[in-house]
């Protein structure tokens, strides 16, 4: 066979490119029909499974656990937790709906970091352009303050939960501390972005706190012993605050800073802190199995 | 209750106890429920994602006018005038019957060249682009004529100048181009 | 009954929370307290009956023995957490649609708007300047809530209620901690909803009259004994303190010790848990109310006057 072929010379490279075009088309036709059976299971094919690891069909406790502990999002929750602590009667979501509503701050606020200026000049002009001329400013503002407002709330409320159900009790004493210190920044954060539409709402409740920054004993030059210890308008604790001795632009960016970088950074620090203990004290508290009197052990001597 | 069968899949006892259904009927009110969820959150985000877009396209700006009056013709002599240049970034040309304005940016990487009276041309001092006294580009790296500005006399016979339209080099003989004088 | 001045207050956009507050708390009181009963009736019938306490799941929600005690985060808690999410989200879009955030006038420093009040949040603090000086309304104060919050878990010896409802068995702390939760929370409404310009006390319903007179002259307490040398008040006032610290400490004593249980947990707290315990507890949550309720009532300003601090 191969002899004739060679012997016909253009005719033998006629058939081969015939034979490659064939080759060809089978080809195509096989990557067609795989290409056809991917987009009709994506989940077989290596781009998918690049980006999600674990098998997506949620049916078996294998793949509902991976769900949760492969997730990079998801990964706080353990993979399974008490029965009975799903129930909105016990924990009343609050913790987590705070949580909520500050990573919704944060987007919102750095939407609205894109059209303010932090200067006495444009600050309230900024704000009345985010409600005339920008589309969607007003609906994104009302959102920033209004969740700032539930926020409030929702930490308060945890708070009250928590107590309720005796859950700052051993071990978790030290993570109900770095609750306090969460609630104190998220009343700091709200207190801050109040100043910044630069109005008299703003204006004069920052003048009435950092007022009283300025009677702090020791430190502040209106304070019991601050005199005495040489403190003047212009080096006390409220000038630290300020930037200045009167609430004006250098207060206004230092509140901005304040309200927009140190603080939040704070926040998810401790933030951090406060969900790796909940996972490392044992989870969430509850509900636990109630205790009778009877069964109280002796106190340990320390 | 439900008893765990010894079988290799394990059924768990959901927190919120289901009744029980056929098996085809809870499949059909899933799949219903389902779809109103999924497209419902995906409507929503989608509804979202094209309100964040357009949120970064204010109706209204507070930028300095483009339009503004320099004079009248018979202010300008013959050749190049640099007195607008810090103002209002144009240089007013006068030839022997036109009067034209060059907005004064530098067509490669857009800085604002130099007038030189001296070599009678403009120098760019980025990268050296070379422009002659009509702002025709010929050394350098600029790859055609810099802008000309729209112009026209209002009522009372002054130049009104719009930086907003800028005709290139294709379109210099355009009425709106030049004032014929 | 001027119902519009009420509505002015109520519907101010900033002042919405506030009345939220007014059913929110109540509700979440009654729904906490509500799983306390039902807990605290289960502790009963297993203390009346112990050979149930040794196989009874001691819980009070449902359960056969077989049941897992665990399930999978997801589906069950996730799903319970988006549609948390979805309704919060609604709520605030709402919420957002219908009510504009507020703007007022440009800041001007040269004039203060009457009545000029923090936001509803700091209202409380603000409330507890009429009574106190700043240092110690602004200051002193807060930093012994926080202080005081942060030691809560430290000072409770008891170790009955760690992770479910109850109230019979903790009522000391629940107790306390109700009294200052509700503290924070009716200064606030005074704050808000009573108090009008010139931070002068209208009633919810009572049209704000900027030019009304107060006629009332406040007296310390070593003037009302007739004591007029600095020592004297002095000496007068810090006495006047102890006495009260001494008062207020026997009465929450007498408090903490009264059921059998009370005074088992007080057995097993030690000195510096219990000290700590009751100076907060009277400063706090005593000393205010206090303070509060001698100025309303009696017209008292200053209970200790000396040349650097009154308190």
């Amino acid at each position: 066979m191969d002899r004739e072929k060679e012997g016909r010379g253009g005719v033998g490279v006629l058939e081969r490119v015939r034979e490659e075009t064939e080759q060809l088309r089978e080809r195509l036709k096989e990557e067609l029909e795989e290409l056809k059976q991917d987009l009709k299971e994506p989940q077989r094919t290596q781009l998918w499974k690049s980006i999600f690891r674990v098998p997506h069909e949620r049916t078996t406790p294998r793949n509902r656990t991976l769900a949760v502990l492969a997730n990079v999002f998801l990964h706080l929750h353990p993979a399974r937790v008490n029965r009975d602590a799903v129930r909105y009667s016990y924990t009343w979501g609050m913790g987590g709906i705070s949580f909520y509503l500050f990573i919704v701050l944060t987007f919102t606020g750095v939407l609205l970091m894109f059209y303010y200026h932090p200067t006495k000049v444009q600050a309230f002009r900024d704000i009345l352009y985010l409600e005339h001329d920008v589309p969607f400013g007003r609906l994104l503002r009302n959102m920033h303050r209004w969740a700032a407002h539930l926020m409030v709330i929702t930490v308060w409320l945890h708070m009250f939960r928590v107590v309720l159900t005796g859950s700052y009790k051993r071990p978790r004493e030290f993570n109900w501390c770095v609750g306090v210190i969460l609630l104190v920044l998220t009343l700091l954060l709200s207190f801050t972005g109040y100043l910044l539409p630069d109005d008299q709402l703003g204006f004069w409740a920052v003048t009435v706190g950092t007022n009283m920054a300025r009677a702090t004993p020791l430190i502040g030059h209106e304070g019991p012993f601050g005199p005495q210890l040489g403190m003047t308008p212009y080096n006390d604790v409220r000038f630290a605050l300020l930037g200045g001795s009167i609430v004006d632009s250098n207060a206004l960016l230092r509140a901005y800073i304040w309200h927009c970088i140190a603080l939040p950074l704070m926040a998810a620090i401790f933030m951090g802190v406060h969900f790796w203990r909940v996972r490392k004290d044992g989870g969430i508290s509850g509900p636990a199995p109630v205790m009778l009197e009877s069964e109280m052990k002796p106190v340990r001597k320390l | 209750m439900k008893t765990s069968p010894p079988a290799a899949v394990e059924r768990e006892a959901p927190a919120v106890e289901q009744t029980a259904e056929s098996s085809s009927l809870t499949e059909t009110v899933n799949k219903l429920r389902r779809r109103l969820v999924w497209t419902s959150v995906w409507g929503f985000l989608a509804t979202n994602f094209l309100m964040f877009l357009r949120f970064f396209f204010p109706r209204a700006l507070f930028e300095p006018s483009p339009v503004f009056r320099i004079g009248y013709p018979s202010d300008f002599s013959l050749g190049v005038d640099t007195r607008f240049q810090d103002q209002y970034r144009i240089w007013v040309v006068r030839t022997t019957d036109r009067l034209f304005v060059i907005y004064a940016r530098c067509t490669h990487l857009g800085c604002t060249p130099l007038w030189s009276p001296s070599e009678n041309k403009f120098k760019c001092p980025c990268h050296g682009s070379g422009y002659d006294m009509e702002g025709i580009n010929f050394e350098g790296p600029a790859p055609r004529p810099m802008d000309r500005a729209k112009v026209e006399l209002d009522a009372e016979g002054q130049i009104v100048v719009d930086v907003s339209r800028l005709y290139t080099y294709k379109e210099f003989n355009e009425p709106g181009a030049y004032i014929p004088v | 009954m001027d119902w519009y001045q009420l509505w002015q207050i109520i519907s101010a956009p900033d002042n919405v929370p506030i009345v939220g507050l007014l059913v929110i708390v109540p509700f979440y009181t009654w729904y906490g307290l509500r799983q306390a009963r039902a807990n605290d009736r289960l502790i009963q019938e297993l203390e009346a009956n112990p050979e149930l306490a040794k196989t009874h799941h001691r819980k009070t929600f449902p359960y056969r023995p077989g049941w897992p005690t665990e399930v999978h985060v997801w589906p069950y808690l996730l799903r319970i957490e988006f549609l948390a999410a979805i309704i919060v989200t609604a709520l605030l879009m709402v919420w957002s649609l219908t009510i504009d955030a507020p703007l007022e006038e440009p800041a001007n420093p040269n004039l203060t708007p009457n009545p000029s009040k923090a936001p509803w949040y700091f209202v409380g603090l603000q409330e507890m300047l009429v009574y106190f000086d700043p240092w110690f309304a602004g200051v002193v104060l807060p930093t012994l809530i926080i202080i005081g919050l942060m030691a809560f878990p430290y000072v409770d010896a008891n170790p009955l209620g760690n992770g479910y409802y109850t109230w019979r068995q903790r009522t000391v702390a629940i107790g306390s901690f109700l009294v200052g939760f509700y503290l924070w929370i009716a200064l606030i409404i005074v704050g808000t909803l009573m108090r009008g310009p010139g931070w002068m006390l209208f009633w919810p319903g009572q049209t704000w009259d900027h030019t009304r007179l107060v006629y009332e002259v406040n007296r310390n307490l070593p003037d009302i004994f007739g004591i007029t040398s600095e020592w004297g008040k002095g000496i007068f006032g810090f006495f006047a303190v102890v006495l009260f610290y001494a008062v207020a400490g026997l009465g929450i004593h007498k408090l903490v010790t009264r059921s059998p249980l009370n005074r088992k947990i007080y057995e097993r707290t030690s000195l510096i848990q219990y000290l700590v315990f009751q100076f907060f507890a009277i400063t706090i949550l005593v000393g205010l109310p206090a303070k509060i309720l001698l100025r309303l009532l009696f017209r008292i300003k200053y209970v200790w006057i000396t040349p650097w601090f009154n308190i």
